[in-house]
């Protein structure tokens, strides 16, 4: 390797972390140069002070751990019955005709537009954060999953039959498996929707007085800012982890997908 | 056993743009056969195949699987046939080992029995040590060698071949042709092998059945007398040149044919 190389693979690991670092300098230098008010532009370093009394005082791990609760909650129940609709309309025409009118119907709706008929229907309880949260993520693990199932490889279809599979086995072992990569891209989307939703419920009629989304209003409403940084970095690092274990279990189910992210 | 072709013919589309693709095509593929069809693209050979493995439905005629001695099989069509498909069609979620056992999977045989049974024949075909690969790590040699062993794994008397080495480079279409080669002395097996190289027809086939251009129909059957066991060092002999010619200008005339025939659609368009 020269040192011409070297010095690209150097600045290439590097520089990511310098422009980071770099930010957060200039931030800090220029709150206290031109004497900001906190309570407009707090500097980095008051913000991970207040972050870290947050999490000392176990505020953060309470709220955090409420709120990752709830988009498990929500995205699992969307996950569960949303595959389970894009298989049964991959596998029945008849499901897909019925379902279809449902869906171009329905999903084209803001489903944040449903906040106020849900919080008439079921409070302001968790129920409703869930179920908003639920429906907005059923709709694109619904839909990828059955393009999912009516892209399958007609070809493999075809071998699978000539190697002896019956109806059965082509939908079990080989349509399921080849929707597999379109049904872990819906579940992607539906996670994304999903950490949104249940963070804007937890703004919206917030009873339970619990949550990232209801910490991060409540610091604003009293004027805390440093506290309303802190959450949007926990918030940040949450969605980033999420994402990122995501992205390595569908490399654990479907190894066999190239993908292009890192 | 044998295959039978009746008078299948195929006609593709609706009402309006009709296609025949297979007009009347009837032969007999004979046990322990190698039999090459031989045509220009779009002479319904693949179509023909499809249809004798039981998985398109011929527009009219029919086939039969007959054991010369026992008669007609009464087994569903596909049964007794296997098929290698030109782009290999292998399950790429599974690894080599599962792709080359799923046909016994299917039949509900115990993982470690068809793990033996897949370990011999990738032994056979040269893929030990691969087991664990998904078919995405592969060469393209490598690939075809797992779809020849999935096929090869169901034991059934007739193996058909649908351009199976056309997406090879060359050196690794020699070294496949060699291996097939092998595995036909070996098992013995009623092969339809479709192609559309006249080289590659010759070298492998007891019969080379050339094709005409669309509509597909037998223009003539050319007995290829070639000793066996084959080496790729009969192409330079008198005798494979002669059958080359032969085909050659059977083939010229239906290509041109064929070309005629676009240019026709395209002007009609």
């Amino acid at each position: 390797m020269n040192g011409k190389q070297g010095a690209a693979k150097f600045a290439e690991a590097a520089l990511p972390t310098l422009s980071v670092v770099f930010f957060l300098t200039a931030w800090e230098v220029f709150v206290r140069w031109r004497g900001i008010a906190p309570i407009f532009l707090p500097a980095p370093s008051s913000i991970s002070f207040y972050l870290w009394r947050m999490i000392a005082d176990g505020t953060m791990e309470y709220h955090l751990g409420v709120t990752l609760l709830r988009i498990f909650a929500g995205f699992f129940i969307a996950a569960a019955t949303g595959i389970a609709l894009g298989l049964l309309m991959g596998m029945s025409r008849i499901v897909a005709r019925v379902a279809d009118v449902w869906i171009a119907a329905l999903y084209p709706l803001p489903k944040i537009s449903l906040i106020p008929l849900l919080i008439i229907w079921l409070g302001t309880g968790e129920a409703y954060r869930i179920v908003i949260s639920a429906i907005t993520a059923f709709f694109p693990i619904v839909i990828s999953t059955y393009s999912g199932i009516r892209q399958a490889d007609q070809g493999l279809m075809k071998a699978a039959k000539d190697l002896g599979a019956n109806t059965r086995q082509i939908q079990l072992k080989v349509v399921i498996p080849a929707a597999m990569p379109s049904i872990l891209s819906g579940l992607q989307l539906g996670m994304g929707v999903t950490i949104i939703l249940i963070v804007a419920a937890e703004m919206i009629g917030g009873s339970s007085q619990s949550g990232m989304g209801y910490l991060l209003i409540n610091s604003g409403q009293v004027m805390e800012t440093e506290k309303v940084f802190a959450s949007l970095v926990v918030l940040a690092v949450m969605g980033a982890v999420i994402i990122k274990l995501q992205q390595w279990g569908d490399r654990k189910i479907a190894p066999w997908v190239a993908h292009d992210d890192r | 056993m044998d295959v039978v072709v009746e008078d299948v013919t195929q006609i593709w589309g609706g009402e309006r743009t009709q296609v025949v693709a297979l007009d009347r095509f009837s032969h007999r593929f004979r046990s322990d056969r190698f039999s090459c069809l031989l045509g220009p693209s779009g002479c319904g050979k693949s179509t023909l195949v499809q249809i004798v493995g039981g998985l398109e439905q011929a527009t009219s005629g029919r086939v039969r699987i007959q054991d010369p001695q026992k008669g007609d099989s009464q087994r569903p069509l596909g049964a007794d046939s296997v098929m290698v498909w030109q782009n290999l069609n292998l399950f790429p979620w599974r690894n080599v080992i599962d792709n080359v056992a799923f046909g016994l999977e299917m039949r509900g045989v115990a993982r470690n029995e068809r793990y033996e049974h897949a370990d011999v024949l990738l032994g056979s075909v040269g893929l030990r040590g691969f087991e664990r690969h998904l078919p995405g790590q592969l060469s393209g040699g490598m690939r075809q060698r797992v779809a020849l062993a999935r096929a090869l794994i169901m034991e059934r008397p007739i193996l058909l071949m649908d351009e199976p080495f056309a997406a090879l480079d060359a050196q690794t279409k020699i070294v496949m042709q060699e291996e097939l080669l092998r595995i036909f002395d070996q098992t013995h097996k009623t092969v339809v092998f479709v192609t559309h190289a006249i080289e590659e027809a010759i070298l492998l086939g007891d019969e080379v059945i050339v094709m005409t251009a669309r509509p597909g129909r037998i223009k003539e059957v050319i007995p290829v007398n070639l000793p066996r066991p084959r080496s790729l060092e009969m192409i330079n002999t008198l005798e494979f040149g002669a059958l080359f010619d032969r085909a050659f200008h059977l083939i010229r005339e239906e290509v041109t044919a064929a070309m005629a025939q676009q240019a026709e659609m395209v002007a009609g368009h």
